[in-house]
């Protein structure tokens, strides 16, 4: 899993690729926490590259959504597949985690 | 009235096993491209998702195989699932979506929520469960 942290914007971006389901649900938490450890208060996660997301990825997202709220920053979603849309959609998730259309929107929008 | 009988995995219920579960998927669709991309990603997820319950719930980190067999109809999709594990207590796993900001329970309702029929029962010490959904167009 990819994660860039741009420490002077305070900014990170993480770009997990593939599947996210109970087998590595707990990687992109990690992911995130680190992102936030180096200096990256806002986390965009990057999901243009993720095939599938089960709920265990969902309730990764959501931790990490709660561990960013708590280091005074936020998470954001950017480029969610048409699967993650669904279940995002099915949980009714995406009041909490709304999908922007790319990195740079979310980073940019309020 | 036609079905595919040929997509099945026996697998040890550890959470590796959910990509056989996938791939399993893959292979299906591989097979049968009229399959919608609406019907093939919502029952998908429920597939996974009853997968998911198996190992967390029935095997619950003990040794336990599970067996899936999914067949294509013209008119439905069908996934049956079946083990020798913990019987799933109706308390034990929330069928309702909880608060926006917690991290678990949600497996269940949103298998429901993505298909027509999650049936679960309980038959001489072995699980069964059944994922239905009805194809659309």
């Amino acid at each position: 899993m990819d994660v860039e942290v741009d420490g002077s914007r305070g900014t990170a971006v993480v770009r997990p690729e593939g599947r996210i389901t109970m087998v590595n649900a707990a990687d992109l938490r990690s992911a995130v926490t680190e992102a936030l450890d180096a200096g990256g208060a806002m986390v965009v996660v990057d999901l243009s590259r993720c095939e599938f997301m089960d709920s265990s990825g969902l309730g990764a997202l959501v931790g990490a959504l709660k561990a960013a709220r708590q280091s005074g920053g936020d998470l954001r979603i950017a480029a969610p597949t048409v699967q993650v849309v669904t279940v995002l959609e099915l949980t009714n998730l995406n009041r909490v985690l709304r999908p922007h259309e790319s990195v740079e929107a979310a980073l940019r929008d309020g | 009235m036609t079905a595919d009988l040929g997509h099945g995995l026996t697998a040890t219920a550890v959470p590796q096993a959910l990509d056989g579960v996938y791939e399993l998927l893959e292979s299906v669709w591989g097979t049968h491209a009229d399959v919608l991309p609406e019907d093939r990603t919502l029952f998908g997820i429920a597939v996974v998702e009853i997968a998911g319950n198996i190992v967390e719930h029935a095997a619950a980190g003990t040794e336990l195989e599970f067996r899936l067999d999914v067949r294509v109809y013209d008119d439905r999709l069908e996934a049956r699932f079946q083990d020798g594990g913990i019987a799933l207590e109706p308390d034990a796993v929330p069928t309702e979506l909880p608060d926006d900001l917690v991290e678990s329970g949600r497996g269940l309702a949103m298998a429901r929520a993505a298909v027509d029929e999650i049936e679960y029962v309980r038959i001489d010490g072995v699980n069964h469960w059944l994922v239905l959904r009805r194809r659309r167009g």
